[in-house]
């Protein structure tokens, strides 16, 4: 699938022979375009909507792109390394549902031992969050099954646990002693889940670019041969990237538990394909070795603008659907018509 | 390559070569079947053979259809809405052609398959475009088209059911037996056969699989490879709304998520387990009718052991990744790219 994906692109160009001149403009316009285009759509709201633009909204679009950010961090690591992970919206419904249902056992009927629930809830999070990406991880490294298939099977092995654990019902009575510092909590003014987010950020700048790990990721991606050849570990690489993004969704879930005060079995819903278009978007390639830092933190704030405004501007749902698909599609199409002389 | 594979203990590869999933399939679907005198033998009852033949039509032919696009290489996540738009638009249609404009149902029933098979084509040709000339990735292009499509499907009907299908479309075809099996298995047999030919004896089906195996060299030898990517993205919306269409006949009503997620992610499932590689220029149609088959019964069982759907979910997952570990460790060294 990712071969075909970079294959496909200049056998059409062998068939339609198109010009170069174009695809360079393209380029030139959407490098010093894409770090700008979040605040350009503001802005676009901004006139439509003023209220976009006060200060009360913009905290709310940088709260709310806090959450995306911390699981398209976690998506862009596999995706660096060719692959995709579709069991990401199901993880955290089922790491939300699990560590609710944790947290309201021990804590029993006179709710007297919040410390211990809140930290035994945080560590099966990341516990199940471990255990989603040892077995994506292992299915793709050693089982050699593809990233697609792979997680797509975890997806519904996820959603089958998530909604099966409760019945399918939100667990509520979750301890203040979680969600407080889960999200309530203000640092400096700052409501906690944007530190989170900056935290995150920052390891995965430094995991990417300034350790021998973070790198290889890139040559997983861009060239899988080279990794062989170089005769490193090449599957516990992987399966190595598979576990810190698991691990990172797990971080992602513990905040929106925290934020929704509850364990929720439809938290993640459409979390998987947002992250991959806000990765995307923000110029991940599908086909692996591109993207970093700055690629997740522009195609979060893309999406999460996008939705805020269209929210605001009193579009309705369906509407939405339909420009969140085909702005979608256009980003990327501007994106690679960019990248062919690059 | 070969210090990775001298890794692995022979014995291992020897077995996952020789049960290959071409083998495992049959062998699994007997498995199930005889299972079932155990455990349940309503298993056996002639309405839950024939809901099983239904539901295996649904998803062989919609599964066919994503078998050709992961052929060429590409992937497509739009069949589930694409089969609701078809969904809506023949119950619109037809509805609209009786009771507005009291049209003879027959001709309302042949407008509305026209309709909704010409909506098909559209989101195919859509898909194709933009894969081909805007060079993007299939998923991320069919991905934006499932939001778009739900959309449009949405925006049509606010979610609620379309009636007002003529009876008989449903009762004379949906619901008929013709000649002792539901109608609805004469459909998929002469579109999985129709697929098989292609692929078997016709220059389209070479080009496919040329195409999927190796696109430089299929354009550098003269195929035009933008025409045919096309054409296989239109075959295979073309063949998701017809199981829209089937779907729509038997439940009686035009409904916005009469696939959902579900029906995409098991075509998907039945093209992979019925062999087809997600690399390109592998895949049989007869061997994906085959997995449609094994899906429908297990799931048809898993209910009737009460496994709820949920716990379903779990076992379906489990079952994909067995198949295709199988099938990727039997191909050995091949398998690193």
């Amino acid at each position: 699938m990712s071969q075909a994906a970079e294959i496909q692109p200049s056998a059409a160009d062998l068939a339609t022979g198109r010009s170069d001149a174009l695809a360079r403009i393209v380029s030139l316009a959407y490098r010093v375009l894409l770090p700008s285009l979040p605040i350009i759509l503001a802005l676009g709201f901004g006139l439509y909507v003023p209220r976009v633009l006060s200060l009360e909204n913009i905290v709310n679009i940088i709260q709310q792109a806090s959450f995306l950010f911390v699981l398209t961090a976690a998506q862009t690591i596999v995706l660096l390394t060719r692959g995709l992970d579709l069991s990401l919206g199901p993880s955290v419904s089922m790491i939300s549902v699990g560590s609710a249902l944790v947290m309201t056992a021990i804590l029993g009927p006179n709710a007297a031992n919040g410390i211990v629930a809140a930290l035994a809830g945080t560590a099966v999070g990341l516990a199940l969050g471990l255990l989603v990406g040892l077995f994506n991880g292992i299915a793709v490294a050693w089982l050699r099954v593809n990233p697609f298939v792979t997680t797509l099977a975890s997806m519904n092995i996820c959603l089958g646990i998530g909604t099966s654990l409760s019945d399918g019902h939100p667990v509520f009575g979750i301890p203040d002693e979680f969600n407080v510092p889960g999200y309530r909590l203000h640092v400096l003014g700052m409501p906690v889940s944007i530190i989170y987010a900056i935290g995150v950020g920052v390891a995965l700048h430094v995991l990417l670019q300034h350790t021998v790990v973070g790198r290889s990721f890139y040559v997983l991606g861009s060239n899988p041969r080279a990794a062989v050849v170089a005769g490193w570990p090449r599957r516990r690489l992987l399966a190595l990237a598979y576990i810190l993004s698991a691990l990172l969704t797990a971080v992602g879930a513990i905040i929106l538990t925290a934020r929704a005060a509850s364990g929720e079995p439809n938290l993640g819903g459409g979390l998987s394909l947002q992250t991959i278009a806000a990765a995307v978007i923000g110029g991940v390639s599908l086909s692996g070795g591109r993207g970093g830092l700055s690629s997740a933190v522009i195609g979060t704030f893309f999406i999460t603008i996008l939705s805020n405004g269209m929210n605001l501007a009193s579009i309705g749902g369906y509407t939405q659907m339909l420009v969140m698909g085909a702005i979608v599609i256009l980003a990327v199409a501007l994106d690679r018509m960019g990248r062919v002389n690059a | 390559m070969s210090v990775i594979s001298a890794q692995r203990p022979a014995i291992i590869e020897r077995l996952s070569a020789r049960l290959g999933v071409v083998g495992l399939i049959p062998l699994l679907l007997v498995l199930i079947v005889i299972g079932m005198t155990i455990f349940e033998p309503r298993f056996y009852g002639l309405p839950n053979l024939f809901n099983i033949l239904r539901n295996t039509s649904f998803l062989a032919i919609m599964a066919c259809g994503q078998m050709l696009v992961m052929i060429v290489g590409g992937m497509d996540l739009s069949v589930g809405v694409t089969a609701a738009l078809a969904s809506v638009i023949a119950a619109k249609v037809m509805a609209t052609a009786t009771e507005t404009l009291g049209l003879d149902p027959g001709v309302a029933m042949v407008l509305g398959i026209l309709v909704s098979l010409g909506s098909g084509a559209a989101v195919g040709l859509f898909n194709g475009l933009c894969s081909t000339l805007l060079r993007v990735p299939s998923l991320i292009v069919t991905l934006g088209t499932l939001s778009v499509v739900s959309g449009i499907t949405l925006m049509m009907t606010s979610g609620i059911p379309v009636y007002g299908i003529p009876q008989d479309f449903i009762t004379g075809f949906g619901r008929a037996l013709w000649w002792g099996l539901p109608a609805p298995a004469y459909v998929a047999a002469g579109l999985v056969g129709a697929v098989w030919l292609m692929q078997r004896k016709t220059v389209l089906g070479t080009y496919i699989y040329a195409i999927g195996g190796n696109p430089l060299a299929a354009a550098v030898s003269g195929i035009s490879v933008t025409a045919y990517l096309v054409l296989t993205f239109v075959f295979c919306a073309l063949l998701a709304s017809v199981t829209g269409l089937l779907i729509t006949s038997q439940m009686g009503s035009g409904q916005t998520n009469l696939g959902g997620d579900r029906l995409m992610l098991l075509s998907i499932a039945a093209a992979v387990i019925g062999g087809t590689s997600l690399r390109g220029g592998i895949g049989r149609a007869e061997m994906v009718g085959l997995s449609a088959l094994f899906l429908s019964t297990l799931t048809n069982a898993l209910n009737l052991l009460r496994i709820n759907s949920k716990k379903e979910l779990v076992v379906l997952g489990l079952v994909v990744v067995a198949a295709v570990a199988i099938d990727s460790l039997g191909r050995g060294k091949a398998a690193v790219e």
